[in-house]
């Protein structure tokens, strides 16, 4: 009994799930989630507007968080999926750091992978595509969405291949559909005949009242015995001539392939920032993340912090012509906090330098992204990567991650409270 | 029909007489209770098999060779044994089997077309059901020859595990031919379960055959379903013998009765009557 309740109580987590990934929930996935897991970076969609049989490419980075939640497990079998309304695409291609990800992998956290994921439009409408990493254990963790409308009609579809042996299937959606029908046909006419050979006759209380009385003989006849012994032969002859049949039709065929790709990740940049964070802070009524850490600078040139990224919102400094000159035009605008990332100290930090740097973000977007329930966390943690751009306009990613906390009052009404 | 004999306003069935309008009500209630008889199993069944055998029988990439011909048949067995036990006993009508199975098939395809195809756009080439008739079919033709509930689930137990997969195999060779994706060798069915997304069943979800069982030549199914006959034997028995029980009257001593000050010798008797 109750492993029938725990079953449907399944069945309704796994249609709730399929809700929170396809149906543009991203923000019900817990902060901590968002923000301590897979940091995605540098996504492109090919296209926002594409027909029925049109392929969309969408590519980017992704990094594997060092500060990973100790409640997640780590990524050991981690498979590249895409964050959409079910089938409404079909996946053609996919790759990890040019590895093809048809299987799973396992991947290393604190480092950074490419993907790239080729999807070939199906049914029309308007669909909110993300890249996506479904991660053993954790669920998905979804990267940033952007919205794709697909036109034409879902009917004029194809998906085709040619396979090893050379056979030329035109349509995927259709292929050896017939037979299977066919096949299932068959079976039920036989399996309705038999019923109708029984049921055909007074069923229920004559036949309960006949073997009471120890008149057996009458229910089951030498006739019914011989179409008895007659259907077993029909069963096994359908049975094992099917079988000899098919495999003569096929004869080159392979079991499901179940096995587990290798990738290696990006090597590590060896000019790294380091980012030790001192205390920071989440103002409420505010709206206002506050990072106090301190920078070293452990590259050969001075740089400059250009953009704060965490659960798929760029916060850039707008201060950084670099940093601003690496949004693309086409990113999704809710991605990108108007107000940005403000650092009051706008000097570049030089080479071996270490110095003690304050990080504001102040913005709406705290609260409609829904972050800011990360107070109610056990594992109170913030995390993020912070984008550096040194003085030839490169790029160096950093780690930031650290206890958080939440400030409950404003700082006007504080003054006033002890003003009276 | 054979077993009746017109006789003015009285009627012979089996060998017993029935008046006309008795023989027309009862009838009615076989047409009555078949209907309701049919939907209920279909409904039951189709919920049993989807909590259980679920996946393995939803996704064309998941019908492997190890997990899926071992468990399919060993959870399909449950309801034929036992419907198979009430019908036999009470009725001497061997169609318990073949009433499941069948019913089973009409729940599945109508979950997978208005479900799966038309409301969640999986292409029927992803999500067709395995065929399960066969093995109910022999069960029930065990259970007329042999008139025994035992030799059934011997002979058509094993048989009922050992049908499953080859039985199968007209309808999925096509979607085990091998082709050429991204530099990697797949069948068609694993690129047809990678082509359409689903968004909360990941590849690594797959509970399916990843090593080679290093028996017959490497062909699992084999061993499998051999495996699996052997439990279909005893689940069989188990099932039989909840599908009696479930078709018996049963009735508890009524303790509160002797508490309230009943005679006991009276109490019994009701007991017995009911
Ligand atoms: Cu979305």
């Amino acid at each position: 009994m109750s492993r029938v309740a725990l079953s449907l109580l399944s069945l309704l987590a796994a249609l709730l799930f399929t809700e929170v990934a396809s149906a543009h929930g991203e923000r019900n996935q817990e902060p901590f989630l968002r923000m301590r897991s897979a940091h995605f970076f540098d996504v492109t969609w090919s296209k926002t507007k594409l027909a029925v049989n049109e392929e969309i490419v969408v590519e980017g980075k992704f990094r594997l968080f060092k500060d990973w939640p100790v409640n997640l497990p780590k990524p050991n079998v981690v498979f590249l999926g895409n964050g959409t309304p079910g089938p409404v695409f079909a996946r053609v291609e996919s790759w990890i750091n040019g590895q093809p990800a048809i299987q799973s992998m396992a991947l290393k956290r604190d480092r950074d992978y490419t993907f790239k994921t080729v999807l070939k439009a199906r049914i029309p409408g308007r669909h909110h595509v993300h890249p996506m990493l479904n991660v053993d254990g954790a669920g998905p963790l979804l990267g940033p969405g952007d919205w794709v409308e697909v036109s034409g009609r879902a009917a004029d579809f194809k998906l085709p291949v040619t396979t090893l042996d050379g056979t030329h299937i035109e349509n995927l959606e259709h292929w050896a559909t017939g037979r299977v029908k066919a096949w299932h046909a068959i079976w039920l006419v036989i399996a309705l005949a038999w019923l109708g050979y029984w049921i055909r006759r007074p069923l229920l209380i004559p036949r309960y009242v006949a073997l009471r009385e120890g008149n057996e003989k009458a229910l089951v006849s030498h006739t019914d015995l011989a179409v008895g012994a007659g259907l077993i032969v029909v069963v096994v002859a359908l049975v094992v001539g099917g079988f000899v049949y098919t495999e003569a039709e096929y004869p080159r065929t392979i079991p499901l392939q179940g096995g587990r790709a290798v990738v290696e990740a990006t090597p590590k940049s060896d000019a790294p920032v380091t980012v030790i964070v001192d205390r920071a802070t989440y103002d409420v009524p505010g709206r206002s993340m506050k990072i106090a850490a301190t920078i070293t600078n452990g590259g050969q040139h001075s740089i400059q912090f250009g953009e704060f990224a965490t659960s798929n919102l760029r916060f850039i400094n707008r201060a950084v012509p670099a940093a601003v000159a690496h949004v693309d035009p086409r990113y999704p605008k809710e991605l990108l906090p108007r107000n940005g990332l403000k650092v009051a100290d706008t000097t570049p930090l030089a080479p071996g330098e270490t110095r003690k740097v304050e990080l504001e973000m102040t913005d709406a977007a705290w609260e409609t992204e829904r972050l800011t329930s990360l107070i109610n966390d056990p594992d109170n943690r913030v995390g993020g990567l912070l984008f550096c751009y040194d003085d030839r306009d490169e790029r160096l990613v950093a780690n930031v991650s650290g206890s958080i906390v939440p400030v409950f009052m404003d700082v006007a009404s504080a003054q006033m409270r002890m003003t009276h | 029909m054979s077993a009746q004999l017109q006789e003015g306003s009285v009627t012979t069935i089996y060998g017993k007489r029935w008046s006309v309008e008795m023989a027309d009500l009862s009838r009615t209630l076989d047409r009555l209770a078949v209907a309701i008889i049919f939907i209920a199993i279909t409904a039951a069944f189709h919920l049993h098999y989807v909590l259980t055998v679920g996946d393995w029988d939803f996704w064309v990439d998941w019908k492997d060779r190890q997990y899926w011909v071992t468990l399919a048949p060993i959870i399909l067995i449950f309801f034929p044994a036992a419907v198979q036990n009430v019908l036999w006993s009470n009725f001497r009508l061997p169609i318990g089997g073949t009433l499941c199975v069948a019913a089973l098939t009409i729940g599945v395809w109508i979950s997978r077309t208005f479900g799966f195809e038309l409301w969640s756009y999986f292409p029927l080439s992803l999500v067709w059901p395995a065929t399960m008739i066969a093995g109910g079919l022999i069960l029930d033709a065990v259970l007329l020859l042999t008139g025994n509930w035992f030799f059934t689930a011997v002979i058509g137990g094993m048989a009922f595990g050992l049908v499953f997969y080859p039985v199968n195999w007209p309808i999925m060779a096509p979607y085990r031919l091998p082709m050429e994706i991204m530099n990697s060798l797949v069948s068609v069915g694993d690129y047809i379960g990678y082509a359409y997304t689903r968004t909360a069943t990941p590849e690594y979800l797959r509970f399916i055959e990843r090593g080679t069982l290093r028996t017959f030549g490497g062909h699992s199914a084999v061993v499998s379903a051999f495996f699996s006959g052997f439990v279909c034997i005893l689940t069989y028995m188990v099932w039989w013998w909840i599908g009696g029980a479930l078709s018996r009257v049963v009735t508890i001593p009524n303790r509160l009765k002797f508490a309230m000050g009943m005679p006991e010798e009276k109490v019994v008797r009701a007991e017995q009557q009911a």
